[in-house]
């Protein structure tokens, strides 16, 4: 085997299988004729010639990259899909680990050891949790980039019109109905629980009569009132500034998450705290729920528990979406515009 | 030493659109990649082999060229390259095109 023979079948290692056989011997007769080339110009050829020719030819590797080109584990027009999806995916499950942990951390009576062997475990399992579906999605689009046929988005680039952009949402833009909204329903909070507390109970109605057992609510619930109040109230006033605002940026969405998170923590100590709300058997003699009273003392505890579970994953999605938002918002842009 | 490799980099970039119409200009006769080669330095257009049989081969299965294996006058096996019908239709407008943009940058560089 002579050099360049060494040399072609170095190339050939770099080469895509397909085309490698056709690709050396083009590479072959192309030295070949430079070597006689070289042997008519100067009488004869030795080893430092070939060596001279072969180092001007390029290094067996970039001579077999100049053949495929640039190649991809994703390309540029999956990209962009890829991107979305992993964020969306990857924010998905940091609320799905969020809302775990809360409800894991609810169980009462956790000492403190157990308390960090919790938040320990969840930490480790999301961090597995988020490599394993990174890894996933990889795969998927990797295999995508290879099947999709490309004028799949080409299609989709030609049919493009600009139009489409009066339907795109802003996801800047504070939704004015789902604050007013929130507004008022933490308002009504406010106002019945400390106002109006014997309104909480269960009514319903017998043969002819509308019955109404109240007070449901427990001590413990009422110890937790002032906090909550604090909070309705904190959650109403920014709610008011973001109206006013219009618009969302870091900041608050930064303080929207401390919100959130501070919900959260409520919640999950009221969860782990004494019943909020009770329905003894006294309170159920004479009605005709007495016969299912053991039912209705159990949903006493179960009710709250529920309300302030899904309170914990709603305000963990909130959270984790204010967190994706946080960290795609653009940059501020020096193009002035007026709001 | 800065604006030098700048120039250098936007020349190349300059001539890797040119070069395709340079090798389909100079296949309207049959040529082997070494002949071809040696035909555009001559005119001016250096062209290393790792630029210029990646461009052959991609014109070719744009179908704007066809090639062959042949032994030629008991030479070694060369692979002779020559200029398609679709490949000579697609010449002919970027020679136009090509004279558009001469003639609008001549009048830009003036």
């Amino acid at each position: 085997m002579n050099l360049i023979d060494k040399y072609i079948a170095e190339v050939g290692k770099h080469l895509p299988r397909k085309n490698r056989a056709d690709i050396e011997a083009e590479i072959r007769s192309t030295l070949e004729d430079m070597l006689e080339e070289r042997k008519q110009a100067e009488g004869q050829t030795d080893d430092a010639t070939v060596i001279e020719l072969l180092k001007e030819y390029g290094a067996p590797r970039k001579v077999a990259e100049s053949y495929s080109g640039p190649r991809y584990l994703i390309g540029p027009r999956i990209y962009p899909i890829f991107e979305m999806v992993t964020g969306i995916v990857l924010a998905v499950l940091f609320a799905i680990a969020l809302a775990g942990l809360g409800i894991g951390l609810s169980r009462s009576g956790m000492s403190g050891p157990e308390f960090l062997k919790t938040v320990g475990e969840s930490a480790l399992g999301l961090i597995g949790g988020l490599i394993t579906a990174f890894g996933n999605i990889v795969l998927a689009f990797a295999i995508l980039e290879r099947v999709l046929p490309a004028k799949e988005f080409e299609k989709e680039t030609e049919d493009w019109s600009p139009a489409e952009l009066a339907s795109e949402p802003d996801p800047d833009r504070v939704s004015f109905g789902e604050q007013i909204f929130g507004i008022f329903f933490l308002a009504l909070f406010l106002v019945v629980f400390n106002l109006y507390p014997g309104a909480i109970g269960i009514g319903f109605f017998t043969d002819n009569d509308w019955v109404f057992i109240s007070p449901i609510l427990t001590d413990a619930f009422f110890g937790y009132l002032p906090w909550l109040n604090v909070l309705a109230l904190t959650e109403i006033v920014f709610g008011v500034y973001l109206l006013r605002q219009g618009l969302w940026n870091a900041g608050l969405r930064i303080v929207k998450i401390v919100l959130e998170l501070a919900g959260i923590a409520l919640a999950v100590v009221m969860l782990r705290g004494p019943a909020l709300a009770t329905l003894t058997r006294e309170q159920l003699a004479g009605t005709p729920l007495e016969e299912s009273a053991r039912l209705f003392t159990t949903m006493g505890i179960l009710i709250p528990a529920l309300v302030l579970t899904i309170v914990i994953i709603v305000s963990s999605i909130e959270a984790a979406q204010m967190a994706y938002r946080l960290l795609k918002s653009r940059p501020s842009s020096p193009y002035p515009i007026a709001k | 030493m800065e604006n030098d490799e700048l120039v250098q980099n936007m020349l190349l970039e300059l001539r890797r659109g040119v070069l395709s119409i340079a090798v389909l200009s100079q296949l309207g006769k049959e040529q082997y990649g070494y002949s071809l080669l040696k035909a555009l330095s001559d005119q001016g257009m250096e062209i290393d082999q790792s630029t210029l049989y990646p461009l052959l081969r991609r014109l070719e299965s744009q179908g704007l060229l066809q090639s062959d294996w042949r032994i030629v006058d008991e030479a070694r096996p060369r692979r002779y390259y020559v200029i398609s019908a679709q490949g000579k239709a697609v010449l002919s407008k970027l020679k136009r095109e090509w004279s558009a943009m001469v003639a609008t940058m001549t009048q830009m560089l003036s």
